[in-house]
């Protein structure tokens, strides 16, 4: 067996890697994505030692992670890229690239992923032109118009329709997987609820379960489903925001506003739980820092009940008006199998008809014991992904509500154990926007040698371009509403 | 019709009428205050725990500008000294004025200027930059528009193009990748301008401050108005910011 095969924050000794030459790697690799596996990361195990990689894919077939490790040293730290086969590798390759100088050869497309304008070896990096009569561009950015982070956006167009939009971001670049390597404990939590500000819970609870299993730290069941009962209220919050972004960009105030308004209570409702309206400060290693007592859980009761009773009649209306279906609907599609093969994952992927959803695939946490349905829908268009919103808030609200009437009793916080040397685990977690995965890996004394995290943002970006294709520049706004990806937790 | 107007009445009166003086949840983490005391000898605890160096010692300081209000250094202290009150009134103009010792009750910044008064009393627009903001204070700044805040009533607006604006709100630690197109951004702002710094990675880097991924020089050329402490703050710390700087 040349690869590792793992479950979902199962710990594995970095020893047992067998770190393939360059065509026993090819071959794995080449075979491991021939079985329909996605790659979910592609980083050294030890941010000192950038010659010894490891290839980590998503098996839904065998509901299984699977690492591949390749010593990349005999060919002068060269790869042959699988990216033309398999297009959803070529943004790990760039990025590998671009972080520790493997460079992949035969790239179709190798760019800059968070650094400006240069590809790896500060070769200048030129944008995508198109030619002929009658074509134009329009750069965007990366100061936009509106209180939102910054990316720079190139459309290529011929008169109204954009044929490509290549986007470039990495303004955000912040170091945060170095500064989590470097940094103690406390920081580390805080460091993870600043990856992305909008999914702190996602992210936290991602590197929380990463942490927890490599300290062997078992959580109560009580513990678990507070996390579970946040994690859901946030995807309920940013959801609403999703709506009312939505609903703004196509001129529909009233429920623009009622959308906002109810997002206010719901993450009011976090700010009962924990203090903070972004679940900030609820997590600690083996558990939560405060307990759900009787007075709040009732208070978070009244709060999402009229969420949801109002949140009903507000669709109906919303989605009901011909306007937003004459907006929404056939436009920015990203059809199946073009999302398929970019690797699209998360809300939008299953918009676009893929069954891609981590708690269902690999469940995790309280999640093991409370399933929730794949909820998919076949468009691909701004109207499916909105309309998955909205399905998918009242199944976060059902689940939130049960849960808050059965809370089960016990301790809210488990203590661990030391360490453990030389092993690694890889957490994934569904964040609101999708799949979120964080890798961690110690060294000879227990230390982080390595920490690796994904943003569903870093696979959907591509998404959002191949959405605008032979789409009018002026559904920009809507279509990037519609995917409302990251900068921040892209950038890192 | 009768739809819309079913939606409307649903939508209540939501908005927050009294900005000044709204009960926090029980949890929130605002103002700091550290009781009058001494630590038991030797006891370095809550600035060991810090995990931004926000806390000095003899005697017990905090730092509003760096602390990012985790309640990690109310939990380990022996002696109970610093404690989060649920006040959200923590802006201030000057940089020193956020480190809050054992006499500090409560802050405001100081009055603006007679000419800035003149100048954006009745009305404000405000040009926001990301400069590797993580989207919390962007959520917390999108949320001053809504119907809860609703920050327009005081004439106080974020608009898209610096041109039309008479300051900036910069959040995040500021980024090398950023350092250039937030010098753009401002020097295309008319004056007389103002900067305003919001959010703990604004004000002094934050949990980000250690990282070399960053370029602050931006705030050496040029000096901020006014300094919102939090991670992130409350849209109530926002409006009530500007409403006591220009005395509204």
């Amino acid at each position: 067996m040349t690869q590792i095969q793992m479950q979902n924050n199962q710990p594995f000794d970095l020893d047992s890697i067998i770190y393939l030459k360059s065509g026993a790697f090819q071959k794995a690799v080449l075979d491991e994505l021939a079985e329909g596996s996605r790659m979910i990361a592609f980083t050294p195990v030890n941010r000192n030692n950038p010659r010894q990689v490891a290839c980590v894919f998503f098996n839904a077939n065998i509901s299984s992670i699977v690492l591949i490790g390749a010593d990349l040293t005999g060919d002068d730290f060269r790869y042959e890229s699988f990216a033309n086969a398999y297009p959803h590798t070529n943004y790990f390759e760039c990025e590998l690239a671009e972080m520790y100088g493997c460079i992949p050869v035969n790239h179709p497309w190798l760019r800059p992923v968070r650094k400006q304008n240069v590809t790896s070896g500060n070769v200048p990096y030129k944008f995508f032109k198109l030619g002929g009569d009658e074509v134009h561009e329009v750069a965007v950015g990366p100061i936009h118009a509106g209180v939102i982070e910054p990316g720079h956006f190139r459309f290529q167009c011929h008169g109204e329709l954009v044929y490509n939009l290549e986007i470039s971001l990495g303004y955000q670049y912040r170091g945060v997987e170095e500064l989590i390597v470097k940094s103690n404990p406390v920081q580390r939590i805080i460091l993870a609820e600043s990856i992305a500000g909008d999914t702190a819970i996602g992210h936290t609870l991602a590197h929380c379960n990463a942490v927890e299993a490599l300290t062997q730290s078992r959580l109560g069941l009580r513990a678990e489903v507070i996390r579970m009962i946040a994690a859901e209220i946030e995807r309920v919050a940013m959801h609403l925001a999703g709506l009312g972004g939505v609903a703004n960009d196509i001129g529909f105030a009233l429920p623009a506003s009622s959308y906002g308004r109810l997002r206010t209570l719901a993450i009011n409702s976090l700010a009962l739980l924990c203090g903070s309206r972004f679940g900030r400060g609820l997590f600690v290693y083996g558990g939560t820092r405060f307990d759900a007592t009787p007075e709040i859980v009732q208070k978070i009761i009244g709060n999402l009940l009229e969420v949801q009773h109002d949140v009903r009649k507000i669709n109906e209306y919303f989605f009901s008006s011909v306007g937003t279906s004459s907006r929404l609907e056939e436009t920015g599609t990203v059809e199946t199998a073009v999302a398929k093969n970019i690797g699209m994952i998360g809300l939008a992927a299953r918009a676009s008809g893929l069954e891609e959803d981590v708690r269902v695939l690999f469940p995790y946490g309280a999640y093991r014991y409370n399933p929730v349905p794949m909820l998919t829908l076949a468009t691909g268009d701004v109207f499916a992904r909105t309309r998955l919103r909205a399905m998918e808030i009242e199944e976060s609200l059902r689940l939130i509500l049960e849960q808050l009437e059965n809370l089960p009793d016990g301790e809210i916080c488990a203590g661990s154990n030391a360490w453990p040397v030389n092993t690694g685990v890889v957490s994934i977690v569904e964040g609101w926007r999708g799949e979120i995965v964080h890798m961690a890996c110690t060294g000879v004394n227990g230390e982080l040698v390595q920490y690796k995290i994904k943003d569903p943002s870093f696979n959907n970006w591509y998404g959002l371009g191949m959405a605008l294709r032979e789409t009018p520049i002026s559904d920009f706004p809507l279509c990037n509403k519609s995917f409302d990806l990251s900068y921040a937790g892209h950038d890192l | 019709m009768i739809d819309a107007i079913k939606i409307r009445v649903l939508q209540g009166d939501p908005i927050i009428h009294d900005v000044r003086n709204v009960q926090m949840p029980p949890l929130y983490r605002g103002h700091p205050v550290i009781a009058d005391k001494p630590c038991a000898a030797g006891c370095t605890t809550c600035a060991d725990a810090c995990p931004v160096q926000a806390i000095s010692l003899n005697p017990v300081s905090v730092d509003m500008g760096r602390c990012v209000f985790c309640p990690v250094c109310e939990e380990n202290c022996p002696e109970k000294i610093i404690h989060f009150t649920g006040n959200y009134h923590v802006a201030c103009s000057s940089r020193e004025q956020l480190v809050v010792t054992a006499a500090t009750k409560a802050v405001t910044p100081e009055a603006a200027s007679k000419k800035i008064k003149n100048y954006f009393g009745k009305s404000l627009k405000l040009r926001q930059i990301s400069a590797g903001g993580c989207n919390g204070c962007e959520l917390e700044l999108n949320a001053l528009s809504n119907v809860n805040f609703d920050m327009g009533r005081y004439g106080i607006e974020f608009v898209a193009s610096p041109r039309h604006a008479d300051g900036v709100v910069i959040t995040g630690p500021i980024t090398q990748n950023m350092t250039r197109a937030a010098e753009i951004c401002f020097e295309a702002v008319p004056n007389p301008k103002i900067i305003i710094l919001t959010g703990a990675c604004a004000i002094s880097g934050g949990i980000f401050k250690s990282s070399n991924a960053l370029e602050r020089e931006f705030l050496n050329r040029h000096t901020p108005n006014l300094y919102i402490p939090g991670c992130p703050p409350h849209p109530l710390t926002f409006i009530n910011a500007l409403l006591e700087w220009l005395g509204k």
